[in-house]
């Protein structure tokens, strides 16, 4: 295993308990966290972003989007979640051109959804701003994180209400 | 890509803690399913919902039908397609909707003190390209429920949003024609959904329906459902000639053939328009709603149900136009309170008020021109209810839903006679109480207990004579309570089916009932019924569901009538057996069976309508990503059965005297309908 594979694996299960002791104090309210992972894939030579949500809190916002639910096994209604994704979630380099990021696919259960995306033949460097509002608009408390993944080191950002957009470098 | 370890620690995180707290906002998350399960969610074994996946595969000749998802309803016709449709649920011969409370995006359809039938449900403004949802509730056990609502609930709601503008086309059969144009384009920093709807339908008929409607919705909405509003402006006109039901004796003896008529000049127009505006908030905390409508109501409408019994000369023709404005405003707001991981408790508090300026009457008419007033009335009648509603969980295993609703109705009626002129005035409190308990992972049990009541008509309220006959009569009172009491089980234990079972009884203090002759509905006896509802949903992979209902009731009056203790019409049975097809390919499919009870039509019982079953077929190819072929099949089987039937007396033109006979309304023979959907 890599340095970068342990380091993940490690930080993994803290990040858990952090926000477990964040959920145990304030148990009243149901915490609603994204976390989106980007890390750059020497094999495939790109750029790869992983998004996780609850799948109660992406069901939520399709049935208040659209007053029906949608059934996210489905690759028909996967497409409505793509096209809100691709609005709310993109990345630019430093001239503020927004970078291609491209929809690979997606995994829906009862807990849980997780949204994969790539940005093909292109480094992680090449991101300059991230903006992270998934869900944002819909739940007003709601906070996404995100993890770059640069030669195994990991830095987190937070996006909120307050801050949308952040600069990743 | 493979699964990254901090995704999948997080899921599981939020796997441990999506059970708490806001959940008195969410629904079960749909995976791999078209009907969400309602286990946790739904307080009586016959609650549920139903999605637009869901509705989109249903086979309907016509929009009424959508409600037939509710597990034991029948939406069937006796008229010309323009008419409301009759309804039968639990038990009931809900004639256009008595007893069955239906909502379209927060505005009540039926129409109370209607010229033709209380608590008149005309669906014919319905377009189910953009219904979202449908949700159902039987029985009188939730405070928020108010005037007909002791059979039933259902209530449709409008997409704010299409995920796709579509066009559709359709032809078929008996001179039918449909074409749907709908879309939401993004508007501002909100979204404006349009639809439009032209329909034509001759049907089976020797004289056609000629039945022709314009349909339109207009909405303009902002932000989430649960945090946003909307205003929508809807319209619709149609009008139609009726085959209204025909004696069976002139069938039989070959004086008219099963789809003829006997007096050509029945039908009707109907013109629908209506504003209205919903506005929510929702926070972990607390959620607030508030909707208010206007709607104006026109109804012409032609029957002749009798021929030429009353009135030999010019026949027994009548006609009950009615116009009207109805008024409300509907709000209410919810506490979430938090006192553990198990413990939460959800505390509502809400006030209705609807008010309706009504013009009715009854006329004598031949060939449409009036040629007697039998009554002509300016009603009055305005209701306010408030409610209060406590849902708690105990435990993840127990439930509760308290609740007390006080209504009030006054009714004021200006006549063409003064006896009947008058005001007068009703309250009545309903308590409702519900608990679900389910200790086991995948079953719950419910026993549910509540009150519930219609409205009678405001005429009948401050009535002294019968206009027809000027004989005394005593008035009746406003508001009569009915009372239900249900045990029900819902399980998923089997994987990938959803079980539900209710045993149920309902009271009622008195039950109105229709009158052939006057074409409209009188309170009569009390009653009592006791049913069974089984309801079962398999979706054993994901190309494959398969739906079955059974639902039986026994129906009975307690007035001690002489004559027998039957209610007419009172259905005593209905099953539904539905097979979906839908394999990733370009092919899918759908069967539905329908089993249609018998009914007593006659106290004594001596006269009974048969049951009948009829089978639906639907298919469908996608030519292209986003074009759509579809051909619907209606009675595939080709079966000779009665859409509804009565027993009473009529006189045909060349009979001496009047003849008590069964009239029927035959059901559509084969038809096919072949549409193109377009969405982009």
């Amino acid at each position: 295993m890599s340095m970068r594979g342990l380091k993940s694996l490690l930080l993994a299960p803290l990040l858990a308990l952090l926000l477990l002791c964040v959920s145990t104090a304030a148990s009243a309210h149901r915490f609603h966290f994204g976390m989106t992972d980007i890390s750059y894939n020497a094999r495939t030579e790109s750029t790869e972003i992983v998004h996780t949500y609850t799948a109660h809190d992406i069901d939520a916002l399709l049935l208040n989007l659209y007053g029906r639910q949608f059934d996210l096994s489905d690759e028909q209604d996967q497409a409505v979640l793509r096209t809100y994704v691709e609005r709310q979630f993109w990345l630019a380099d430093k001239d503020g051109k927004k970078l291609p990021v491209q929809w690979v696919g997606m995994t829906a259960d009862a807990q849980s959804i997780v949204i994969y995306q790539e940005l093909a033949a292109t480094p992680l460097a090449t991101t300059a701003v991230i903006h992270q509002g998934v869900l944002v608009d819909f739940l007003p408390e709601q906070v996404n994180t995100v993890n770059l993944n640069e030669s195994g080191a990991v830095r987190s950002l937070t996006f909120m209400r307050q801050a949308l957009e952040q600069r990743a470098r | 890509m493979l699964l990254r370890p901090i995704p999948c620690v997080l899921a599981a995180l939020f796997a441990a803690s999506s059970v708490h707290a806001d959940d008195f906002q969410l629904q079960r998350v749909l995976v791999e399913g078209a009907r969400a399960s309602q286990l946790g969610i739904a307080d009586s074994a016959g609650a549920g919902s139903a999605g637009a996946k869901d509705l989109a595969g249903r086979i309907a000749y016509r929009p009424g039908e959508l409600l037939e998802v509710t597990p034991g309803l029948i939406a069937s016709q006796h008229s010309g397609e323009g008419k409301a449709n009759q309804f039968y649920l639990r038990g009931f011969n809900l004639d256009h909707g008595t007893d069955l409370a239906t909502w379209v995006d927060g505005m009540p359809v039926n129409q109370r003190s209607h010229a033709h039938g209380q608590g008149w449900t005309d669906l014919n403004f319905l377009i189910p390209e953009l219904v979202g949802r449908l949700d159902y509730r039987k029985g009188p056990y939730s405070a928020r429920e108010g005037d007909f609502s002791s059979a039933g609930v259902a209530s449709l709601s409008y997409a704010n949003r299409l995920v796709k503008s579509l066009a559709s086309a359709t032809i078929g059969q008996d001179g039918y024609a449909r074409t749907v144009l709908a879309g939401s384009p993004e508007a501002g920093s909100g979204s404006l959904l349009y639809a439009l709807e032209l329909m034509k339908n001759d049907g089976p008929w020797t004289r056609p329906d000629g039945y022709r409607k314009v349909n339109a919705v207009l909405r303009y909405s902002q932000g989430y459902a649960n945090n946003g509003w909307n205003v929508t402006a809807m319209s619709y006109s149609g009008h139609w000639n009726s085959t209204d039901q025909i004696p069976l004796r002139a069938v039989d003896d070959g004086r008219i053939g099963r789809y003829d008529l006997i007096d050509d000049s029945d039908g009707g127009e109907a013109r629908r328009q209506s504003i209205s505006g919903i506005w929510r908030q929702t926070d972990a905390d607390s959620a607030s709603k508030v909707s208010a409508y206007v709607i104006r109501n026109e109804l012409e409408l032609f029957s002749n149900f009798t021929y030429f019994l009353n009135d030999p000369v010019n026949g027994d023709q009548f006609a009950q136009p009615d116009r009207r404005v109805t008024t409300g405003v509907d709000a209410n707001h919810t506490w979430h309170m938090h006192r553990s991981a198990t413990l939460s408790s959800d505390l509502t508090v809400g006030a209705q008020l609807q008010n309706d300026n009504i013009f009715n009457g009854l006329y004598d008419t031949r060939k449409r021109a009036r040629i007697a007033t039998t009554r002509e009335d300016h009603i009055v009648e305005t209701s306010g209810a408030v409610f209060v509603e406590n849902a708690t969980r105990w435990s993840d295993a127990l439930r509760t839903v308290v609740g007390v609703r006080a209504n009030n109705y006054r009714f004021r009626v200006d006549g063409d006679r003064l006896e009947n002129a008058g005001k007068a005035h009703d309250t009545l409190v309903t308590p409702t109480l519900n608990i679900a308990y389910g200790p086991w992972a995948s079953t719950e049990l419910y026993a549910n207990y509540g009150h519930g009541f219609h409205s009678n008509d405001a005429r009948g309220t401050v009535a002294t004579v019968d206009p027809k006959t000027l004989e005394a009569v005593d008035r009746t009172p406003g508001l009569v309570r009915s009372r239900g009491v249900e045990l029900g089980l819902r399980t998923e234990a089997i994987p990938k089916m959803q079980m539900s079972l209710a045993v149920y009884r309902l009271d009622f203090d008195s039950e109105l009932t229709y009158i052939g002759d006057a074409g409209n509905t009188e309170a009569g006896d009390p009653s009592r019924r006791y049913g069974i509802e089984f309801s079962n949903y398999y979706r054993p992979y994901k190309w494959l569901s398969v739906d079955f209902d059974a639902a039986w009731a026994r129906a009975r009056s307690q007035g001690g009538n002489p004559d027998g203790d039957r209610i007419p019409g009172a259905i005593e049975g209905v099953a539904q057996l539905g097979v979906t097809v839908d394999r990733s390919g370009p092919w899918s499919g759908s069967l539905r069976l329908r089993w249609f009870g018998p009914r007593p039509l006659i106290e004594d019982d001596s006269v009974r309508s048969k049951a009948s079953v009829t089978l639906n077929g639907r298919v469908g190819y996608q030519l292209a990503k986003d074009l759509q072929l579809e051909l619907e099949a209606f009675n595939l089987t080709n079966r000779r059965a009665s859409a509804i039937d009565y027993f009473y007396e009529s006189q045909l033109a060349g009979e001496t005297a009047p003849v008590a006979d069964v009239h029927f309304h035959p059901i559509e023979p084969r038809s096919l309908r072949l549409t193109l959907v377009k969405t982009w």
